[in-house]
C-alpha cells in the first residue's frame, strides 16, 4: 500500500503487466511505469522516484473490527463477485514459479514476513512466528518483536525499545484477555500500547513488513538472511 | 505500375503488416505470467512499450495506402495477401492500445464502502487495512486478490491499495 503523490502531483494508477508474479503498473498522469512490490518507477518521466509506504497491516477482519468498530470496509464491486475466488490461496498456491531458492530450508512458497532495516533483510516464516509469538530478534542492530494476535493468523511487528532502552514481551498467560507483560510490570495490547503499569499509555514504533511468498521476498532481497532459531 | 514495383510495394506492406504484429508480441511474451522475466527483457519489453501505439498507427496508414495503390491492378492471390496484411496491422495496431490486464482484471471504477458492523465477512477472512487519523478502513484480500489495484484515500490521504 502505497501513499500515490510523487513530486507534489496525485497519481491514479492502473494494472499494465506481470513481472516475476508481482504486478506492473502505471499512473495516467504521466505513463511512468512502477513496481508494485518496490513502488518504485522504473521507466517513463518518473523514472527512479520511489512511492512513499502507507503502513499498513494484514489481519484478520475479526480483529480489525474489535480494534476499529467504526471502520470501513470495501463493498463487493457489484457484478465482479463471482471472480473474488474463495480458494484463491489454494489457487495461487499451484502456480509454478519463475525462480526457485532452495539451500535456505524454505520451500518457494512457505508465506513470510519480510523486514528490511538499515540494508539488511530478514524472512520470518510465518507459520514460525504464529506458533512461537512473541519472538525477539534483532536487524541491523534494531530490537524487534513479531507478536501474533490472538487470532492467531495476524501479526505485527514492532520496536521492541521504548526510551532509549529494550522491553522484552512475554505472553501472560495468568490473564483470561489476550495480553503481553513485560519485567517493569506493563501490560501491552495487539497495538503494541501499554494498557497498565509504568509505561501505561506509551506506544512502541510499528515496524513495516511484507507478507510474501519466499521466492518473491528472495528475487528482491538476493541477500535476505531467515530467521532460524 | 511496373511488375517490379509492385512487388517492392507488396512486400513492404507484408513487411509492416508483421513489424506491427512483432511490436505487439515481443512484450506480450516478455510480459507473461510465471515465467522469469530477467531486468533487461522487461526494459525491453517497455521500451517497446513506450513506441508501439505510434509506430503500429503509421504502419498501418502506411499499408492502407499501400493497399489502395496496388488493388486494382492485383491478381486474386494478391489481393488476398493485401487485405491479410491490412487486418494484421490493424489488429496490432488496436492491441497495442488495448489493456488486455484490465479485461482479466477489471479496475475498481468506484469503490464502495460499508461500515464494519454491517459487512459480510467471517472474522477469520483476512483484510488489509490502514489507519490515517480517525479514518481506518479494510480491504477485503480475496477482493483485492482479483482488482489487484484501488486508487483510495485515507484521512484525505490519497493512497493506492495493491495486493
Amino acid at each position: 500500500m502505497w501513499k500515490r503523490t510523487a513530486k507534489g502531483r496525485e497519481l491514479h494508477f492502473y494494472l499494465a503487466g506481470i513481472n516475476n508474479q508481482n504486478f506492473l503498473m502505471r499512473d495516467r498522469e504521466t505513463g511512468s511505469w512502477w513496481q508494485q512490490v518496490t513502488g518504485r518507477a522504473i521507466s517513463g518521466p518518473l523514472t527512479g522516484t520511489v512511492l512513499e509506504l502507507a503502513p499498513y497491516d494484514e489481519l484478520t477482519f475479526g480483529l480489525w473490527k474489535s480494534e476499529s468498530p467504526h471502520g470501513m470496509v470495501l463493498a463487493p464491486v457489484a457484478g465482479r463477485e463471482k471472480d473474488y475466488d474463495n480458494d484463491w490461496e489454494k489457487e495461487v498456491a499451484k502456480y509454478p514459479v519463475p525462480l526457485s531458492f532452495p539451500g535456505q530450508g524454505l520451500k518457494d512458497r512457505d508465506v513470510i514476513l519480510g523486514i528490511e532495516a538499515g540494508g539488511e533483510a530478514r524472512a520470518f516464516p510465518l507459520e514460525r512466528v504464529l506458533k512461537q509469538s512473541p519472538i525477539e530478534d534483532k536487524i541491523a542492530g534494531i530490537p524487534i518483536v513479531l507478536v501474533a494476535g490472538n487470532d492467531g493468523a495476524s501479526v505485527r511487528i514492532f520496536r521492541s525499545q521504548q526510551n532509549g532502552s529494550g522491553i522484552e514481551l512475554y505472553r501472560d498467560s495468568q490473564s483470561a484477555e489476550w495480553r503481553l507483560i513485560d519485567s517493569g510490570g506493563s501490560a501491552w495490547n495487539f497495538e503494541g500500547c501499554a494498557v497498565s503499569g509504568p509505561l501505561a499509555g506509551q506506544c512502541l514504533e510499528k515496524i513495516n513488513f511484507l507478507k510474501d511468498f519466499w521466492f518473491d521476498w528472495k528475487i528482491y532481497h538476493p541477500q535476505t538472511t531467515v530467521y532460524s532459531r | 505500375m511496373s511488375q517490379v514495383r509492385k512487388r517492392v510495394l507488396g512486400t513492404l506492406a507484408a513487411l509492416l503488416a508483421i513489424g506491427s504484429l512483432g511490436l505487439f508480441l515481443i512484450p506480450a511474451f516478455v510480459i507473461r505470467p510465471f515465467r522469469y522475466q530477467s531486468a533487461s527483457a522487461l526494459s525491453l519489453a517497455i521500451r517497446v512499450k513506450w513506441v508501439a501505439p505510434a509506430l503500429t498507427a503509421i504502419a498501418c496508414v502506411a499499408v492502407l495506402v499501400l493497399c489502395w495503390s496496388l488493388w486494382r491492378t492485383a491478381s486474386r492471390t494478391a489481393r488476398a495477401g493485401l487485405v491479410a496484411a491490412m487486418l494484421l496491422s490493424a489488429a496490432s495496431a488496436i492491441m497495442c492500445r488495448a489493456n488486455y490486464f484490465e479485461w482479466m482484471f477489471r479496475p475498481v471504477q468506484a469503490a464502495g464502502f460499508v461500515a464494519a458492523s454491517d459487512a459480510h465477512l467471517a472474522d477469520k477472512e483476512m483484510v488489509m487495512t490502514v489507519q490515517i487519523g480517525p479514518d481506518a478502513r479494510a480491504y477485503p484480500i480475496r477482493q483485492m486478490a482479483y482488482h489487484h489495484i484501488l486508487n483510495d484515500a485515507a484521512g484525505g490521504v490519497p493512497i493506492v491499495v495493491t495486493y
